[in-house]
């Protein structure tokens, strides 16, 4: 009698579970049509969806210790967590996740080429950059030096920098051979790709407790070291725009505007650690992960804070 | 086997030793959270103070000159930091070196508290009390303000002095102990003798005494002592009294006996006298009998501990039956019996015993009463008992005497003894008895007068 009780209970309590495992957590859907910059915060994981105007459009609020996330095509966001042992795409039209893979623990960071319609996977733990198609097939893999992160694409090569080793792999995106690598000092972070001048420019903490105040500047093909560019402590988020290079300084809380010859145009002292720059439609986005806000500052001037969740650690953005 | 002074004195002594030890831990506590809360507080107050220096944007040069400066007049250790790397900015990123201070903290900071840390520090290589100030501009985190002071122990601030204060200690804990040893002898002393004395008891030296000296339990115990070895000591002459005169009393008998059964033997008795010898035999063997017999009765009542059964007697009949009994004897001495009694008197009473207290008494009167007298029997209820008086008109008894008429072998008149036929048993008999009966004796006597003995003794309970 109690055992066949006890059945009944264990069954029903799989029962519940199962169906709440069908109703997958689905969040707030963001219209095709709609431009946004999007903020993932990292100390309380979740994703912030802003407009032009600066008026909150979503905000999607993870389990998962999320720690990057990427814009697959234009309407998806693959979301990443160096200690996560899967990826998961989400949807940005339903707001639902459209498929989860299992990878390696430490994803340090993902890079999209839209022009092979890739992505790639950077992993700490297995020092390794692996290539993936949009439905997140495995294509290729590659083993590089210690703690590969920064990463940008461009044409048919992909750029990694190792984050705690002295040197800039680049790859050819097909196969993931290495076809160079560069010299750079350690705790380099932040590329920015400038094919108007055939210049490659990267930032970086600095190492150990020796904080670095200066931005490198490398010639894209060659690998040779162009030049060096004074910037405030610690310049590691780097963006090129249209006509002009943005980058900020975490140490010192500034925003750096150059062209692309490396003379700085103007610079603003905004945020509160900001680690990430953007630039969004005619604005230029920073992020100051202190305090929580993004800053959306045109013509030299801050127009608008907005709040954001804790950690603002990424800027995603997508024009229409 | 210890002593019990051992053993108090090695409680004492234990207590002694953790007294001290609980003190030194005690002072050693109360002195680190003074001296740390004391500090942190100072370091509190100077930092905040040196915060105010700091108004907005990157901190200077000038302020951490400023500080180094200030730090170089005091005792606290002072400096300012405003690299980032040290503040632990690049959190989010893998860092491979040591922060001053770690992610919490800096969270802590940003919202402009000041954090407090005591323990070890890796920095610094010892153990610390340190406090950080947030130099804050618009939620940036500019810089701190670190102050710290290493956190001394109380042995290593005294260093020298903490040999004397062990040495100190153990010297007070040998004083105190010698001073304690000393007091427990003294304390001790009195009960040291007490058991001497007890050890003397036990071998029969009786008349062994110990001084009083207080009035404490010792003390009292002490004069318990005296007087439990007095009463010992009186209950052992009256021993050996006993002793002496029952083998006395039975000894003359004997010789009699011995001696005229051996005049009769050698035949130094001529043949006319032989019959007359022999009934002084007879009489010396029954008197012999009569005190055995008597000695008997008195040891089995001493040893009769449970209490006999009382029953309701009609007491007019007993004094009848008694009267009876000794209407012969009184007649041979030319003494008359007069008894008066309440017919209704019922007592509480053993037959038996009754009978035998009476008979002992009534005799007593006509042994001892003058010839032609009369012996006077009442009876009568007196508030609620039976009141028996016996009164005779007799030689009576002596003042001095009359306390110890009822002692085995008391007699009053010593060199009368054996002619009246006593034992010198009579009244003990009767006291024992009357004791079992819930009975008192009252004896009155006038010399040359006579005497009165009163019995008053409980009636039947409605």
């Amino acid at each position: 009698m109690t055992l066949k009780r006890r059945a009944l209970f264990i069954f029903s309590l799989l029962q519940i579970v199962w169906l709440a495992g069908c109703t997958e957590k689905s969040f707030t859907p963001i219209e095709r049509e709609k431009s946004f910059v999007a903020s993932l915060n990292i100390q309380e994981p979740s994703l912030d969806f802003i407009d032009e105007k600066g008026e909150v459009m979503a905000n999607w609020l993870f389990e998962k210790a999320y720690s990057g996330a990427v814009l697959i095509g234009a309407d998806h966001v693959l979301l990443y967590g160096n200690q996560l042992s899967s990826i998961d795409l989400y949807d940005l039209t339903t707001g639902q996740k459209r498929f989860t893979k299992k990878v390696d623990i430490g994803t340090t960071n993902v890079c999209y080429s839209e022009a092979t319609h890739q992505f790639f996977i950077a992993n700490s733990k297995t020092n390794t950059v692996t290539s993936f198609d949009e439905e997140g097939n495995e294509l290729a893999s590659q083993q590089l030096g210690n703690y590969p992160m920064s990463m940008a694409a461009t044409k048919d090569k992909l750029y990694v920098i190792n984050y705690k080793d002295t040197k800039l792999s680049v790859l050819n995106m097909d196969d993931l051979a290495v076809e160079q690598e560069w010299p750079i000092t350690k705790s380099s972070h932040g590329i920015a790709i400038i094919e108007e001048t055939n210049e490659l420019w990267i930032g970086g903490h600095g190492e150990g407790s020796k904080p670095n105040s200066t931005v490198k500047r490398y010639d894209l093909l060659s690998g040779e070291q162009l030049g060096v560019i004074e910037m405030p402590l610690m310049p590691i988020g780097l963006m090129k725009a249209d006509d002009e290079i943005l980058v900020v300084s975490h140490g010192r809380n500034e925003l750096y505007v150059a062209d692309f010859s490396g003379t700085v145009k103007w610079h603003l002292q905004v945020g509160a650690n900001p680690f990430v720059v953007n630039k969004f439609k005619d604005l230029i986005v920073v992020a100051g992960y202190d305090d929580h806000t993004l800053y959306f500052i045109k013509d030299g001037k801050v127009q608008k804070a907005v709040d954001v969740g804790k950690g603002s650690f990424q800027l995603l953005v997508r024009e229409e | 086997m210890k002593k019990i002074a051992t053993r108090i004195w090695l409680l004492i002594f234990t207590f002694l030793m953790i007294t001290i030890v609980f003190m030194y831990v005690l002072t050693d506590y109360l002195y680190e959270q003074l001296y740390v809360e004391d500090t942190a507080s100072t370091m509190i107050e100077v930092g905040t103070k040196l915060q105010t220096k700091y108004v907005d944007g990157p901190v200077t040069d000038e302020l951490i000159t400023d500080i180094e400066t200030y730090n170089d007049y005091s005792n606290l250790n002072i400096f300012a930091v405003r690299n980032p790397r040290e503040l632990s900015a690049c959190v989010p990123f893998d860092i491979d070196y040591e922060t001053l201070i770690g992610p919490e903290e800096r969270k802590q900071l940003l919202a402009g508290k000041s954090v407090q840390k005591i323990g070890y520090e890796p920095r610094f290589d010892r153990q610390l009390i340190s406090v950080v100030l947030p130099l804050v501009d618009q939620n940036r985190l500019e810089g701190i303000i670190y102050i710290y002071f290493p956190l001394a122990k109380i042995s290593e601030l005294a260093s020298q002095e903490v040999v004397l204060l062990f040495v100190s200690a153990f010297v007070f804990l040998l004083v105190m102990s010698f001073f304690v040893y000393k007091g427990i002898h003294h304390i001790m002393r009195p009960l040291n003798q007490l058991q001497i004395a007890v050890e003397h008891m036990s071998q029969g030296n009786y008349e062994t005494r110990v001084l009083v000296s207080s009035s404490d339990e010792i003390g009292k115990l002490s004069s318990a002592f005296n007087e439990m070895a007095e009463a010992i000591q009186r209950e052992d002459e009256a021993r050996k009294a006993f002793l002496a005169t029952v083998s006395h009393e039975l000894r003359t008998p004997i010789s009699y006996v011995k001696g005229y059964s051996e005049a009769i033997q050698n035949g130094f008795i001529a043949k006319d006298q032989q019959a007359e010898t022999i009934q002084l035999i007879v009489r010396e063997a029954n008197r012999m009998e009569r005190l055995t017999n008597e000695l008997l009765q008195l040891a089995r009542m001493e040893n009769e501990q449970k209490e006999i059964v009382l029953y309701p007697i009609p007491l007019a009949e007993t004094l009848r039956e008694v009267e009876q009994i000794l209407t012969h004897q009184a007649q041979k001495r030319g003494i008359s019996l007069q008894l008066t009694v309440d017919e209704a008197l019922i007592v509480e009473a053993d037959e038996v015993k009754l009978k035998q207290v009476f008979i002992n008494i009534i005799e007593n009167a006509i042994n001892y009463s003058y010839g032609q007298s009369t012996v006077e029997i009442s009876a009568v209820e007196k508030d609620g008992f039976a009141y028996i008086t016996v009164v005779d008109f007799g030689i009576g008894i002596p003042q001095e005497d009359l306390p110890h008429v009822t002692e085995r072998f008391y007699r009053v008149n010593k060199a009368r003894s054996r002619s009246d036929g006593g034992s010198g048993l009579g009244l003990s008999i009767v006291e024992q008895l009357l004791k079992q009966l819930q009975a008192k004796i009252v004896i009155e006597s006038e010399l040359e007068k006579g005497t009165k003995v009163s019995i008053t003794m409980p009636l039947m309970e409605e």
